[in-house]
């Protein structure tokens, strides 16, 4: 397997090895999991990081559902602060790309953190998430074009890093909202973020969620990610990169079929520390059976356009 | 001590007491195992999607084999307790961490339901160590008791909800009288029993760091990557059960923000 090429060109100079990533939320800094070689990553995608530390939510945080699970994590994170100076060093003499994925109330709060990674060595790229309610806006950032566009463009101009969008799936016109993220100057998309779900204890009369709701993750929420990576990836130019339920080789391939340039593996993580490795080595291994030596030459047959 | 991920092989499978089910799996992983530590079982059935977490309830490092006890609740355990010998099942771990058990003072185990399932290997490393040891342990039934031949070198006191055998009433009844001069007090059950357990203690001028509490919660990961197990830091914010615990000193946990959090 040695001659395939499994690198990826996500813009800016951010190029991966493999086209498979480990999803923001599913690894934390890089440093928890156990049992994992980290060489055969695309990437690392770090916990959602905001400018200030984070104490998150009350207990309970996550409950099992079917093909899925719900998480109201509340953005639990050390502030950017402690990464860049307890994290970030060691990224650096990692041989592997670490993206920090970036969380904030308000424009101000994403340009402070897109302005303080900057430049910093062992930081390879940011993932904005944009499902985060905007606290003047009273509304996610990711549901409006207007407002993902503003976004978008202040980020773009705090900092010179590859800047990936991630596109949040609860939204009425996600095509519009991808081009207005796209032409604001984000090097690449990543679709989707979770969907927002909710549980009750039948027994107790209550939702198990102490939140109420969560981000539905997991092979429930596949399809619609794979219907969302092929909308979006026919109406920009910029590449996507599809996350959402991908569990095996084949899944990944599915995104990959519907125009995702790469992948990230979110949940399947918790199940099998390995998975992300083992997709890479799937891919790689569906390339060589047809006779392709490269990502670029897997033939697209899905359709152009929706 | 790193966590690694091995098949097991299910040696023997049987039902010590009632509603509860006993697997003997055989891992080299048993060498590393310190009491109270858990492993992320994976659960092959289309009714399950994450891997579940179950505490080691004994080791025997020399023929490497791991005993898991517990109770059908759900998708994950019904497909846990249908392994049979010879069947393999995949293991993360082991993870977190154990209880501290170094130290000479008696040592007072205080055990709700399956949660005696912790100190079957507990407790020998107890009286391992030579330190008298006392089990309190509750249960809803005769029936439904893990038998104390179990537990040898122990002191076992039971109590029942119905009154079958013990005290009838909570094991959290049991306390007052058991617990003696400078005992360090080990539990696991369910988090009311933990609760009332740390009230009790507040009432009776026991001193919180003296409780080492195994914490139970859902987890996605168990390694500290989804940061899915928060439990309520003293002083504010959160601990990680799979990281910080799931044995952890009662001291360091905010237990009026677990009475909100799991309703205890
Ligand atoms: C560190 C640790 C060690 C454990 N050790 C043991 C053990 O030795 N023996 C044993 O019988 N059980 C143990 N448990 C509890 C066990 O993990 C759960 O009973 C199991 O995950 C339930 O899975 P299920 O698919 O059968 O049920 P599910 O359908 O997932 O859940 C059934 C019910 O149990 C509750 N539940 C689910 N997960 C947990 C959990 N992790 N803790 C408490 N309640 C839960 C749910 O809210 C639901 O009400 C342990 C839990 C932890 C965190
Ligand atoms: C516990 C948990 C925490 C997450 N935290 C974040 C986060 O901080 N930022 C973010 O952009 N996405 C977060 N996600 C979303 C994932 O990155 C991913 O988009 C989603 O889970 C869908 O992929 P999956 O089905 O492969 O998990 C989180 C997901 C889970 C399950
Ligand atoms: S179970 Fe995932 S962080 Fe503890």
């Amino acid at each position: 397997m040695g001659e395939i090429d499994l690198s990826v060109d996500l813009g800016r100079g951010l190029r991966l090895r493999s086209p498979v990533m480990v999803a923001s939320g599913t690894f934390a800094y890089g440093f928890d999991a156990p049992a994992v070689d980290r060489t055969g990553l695309g990437a690392v995608v770090t916990k959602g990081t905001t400018l200030r530390p984070r104490h998150g939510n009350p207990p309970v945080r996550i409950a099992e559902t079917p093909s899925g699970m719900l998480n109201a994590i509340g953005l639990q994170n050390p502030g950017v602060d402690h990464v860049v100076q307890a994290f970030a060093p060691v990224w650096a003499r990692w041989d592997l790309p670490v993206i920090v994925n970036v969380a904030g109330d308000a424009v101000e709060d994403y340009v402070a953190i897109a302005r303080r990674l900057d430049g910093v060595p062992g930081i390879a790229g940011l993932e904005l998430n944009i499902s985060c309610p905007n606290v003047e806006a009273g509304l996610q950032f990711g549901v409006d074009a207007r407002l993902a566009g503003r976004l978008t463009q202040a980020v773009r101009q705090a900092t010179s890093l590859p800047l990936m969008v991630k596109l949040t799936p609860n939204v009425t016109d996600l095509v519009a909202i991808a081009r207005a993220i796209a032409d604001a100057g984000a090097d690449s998309l990543s679709a989707i973020n979770t969907l927002v779900g909710m549980k009750i204890d039948v027994r107790h009369r209550r939702p198990v969620l102490e939140n109420q709701v969560g981000g539905l993750s997991g092979p429930a929420i596949r399809p619609l990610a794979v219907r969302a990576v092929w909308e979006v990836a026919s109406a920009v130019s910029i590449p996507v990169v599809g996350v959402g339920g991908i569990m095996t080789t084949e899944d990944a391939l599915e995104f990959l079929l519907a125009g995702a340039s790469a992948v990230q593996v979110g949940t399947a993580n918790y199940v099998r520390p390995q998975a992300a490795r083992e997709i890479r080595d799937g891919i790689a291994t569906h390339l060589t059976e047809h006779g392709w030596s490269s990502l670029a030459a897997l033939p697209l047959r899905a359709p152009a356009h929706v | 001590m790193i966590a690694t991920l091995q098949a097991a092989r299910v040696l023997e499978r049987s039902t010590p007491m009632g509603g509860g089910v006993e697997l003997i799996c055989e891992t080299p992983l048993a060498a590393d195992v310190h009491p109270g530590q858990f492993f992320q079982v994976a659960v092959e059935s289309p009714g399950a999607l994450l891997r579940r977490p179950y505490s080691a309830a004994w080791t025997d490092p020399t023929r490497g084999l791991v005993g898991f006890v517990f109770n059908v609740v759900g998708a994950g355990s019904d497909w846990l307790a249908a392994r049979n010998a010879g069947d393999r099942i995949d293991l993360l771990g082991p993870l977190g961490r154990g209880f501290a058990i170094d130290g000479g003072r008696p040592a007072v185990c205080v055990a709700g339901g399956l949660g005696i399932a912790v100190f079957i290997g507990l407790s020998n490393a107890l009286t391992g160590r030579g330190r008298s040891t006392t089990i309190l342990y509750g249960a809803r039934s005769a029936d439904q008791l893990l038998p104390a031949a179990r537990f040898p070198k122990t002191r076992m006191q039971l109590a029942t909800d119905d009154g079958s055998a013990g005290h009838h009433g909570r094991v959290t009844a049991l306390l007052s009288n058991a617990i003696v001069g400078d005992a360090d007090i080990f539990a696991c059950g369910p988090t009311p029993m933990l609760v009332e357990l740390v009230r009790w203690a507040q009432r009776a001028d026991v001193r919180l760091a003296r409780i080492q509490v195994a914490h139970e919660t859902p987890m996605g990961c168990g390694v500290g990557t989804c940061l899915g197990c928060a439990l309520p830091r003293a002083g504010g914010g959160y601990m990680l059960t799979c990281q910080d615990g799931p044995c952890i000193s009662a001291d360091l946990v905010e237990w009026t923000r677990v009475v909100d959090a799991f309703h205890g």
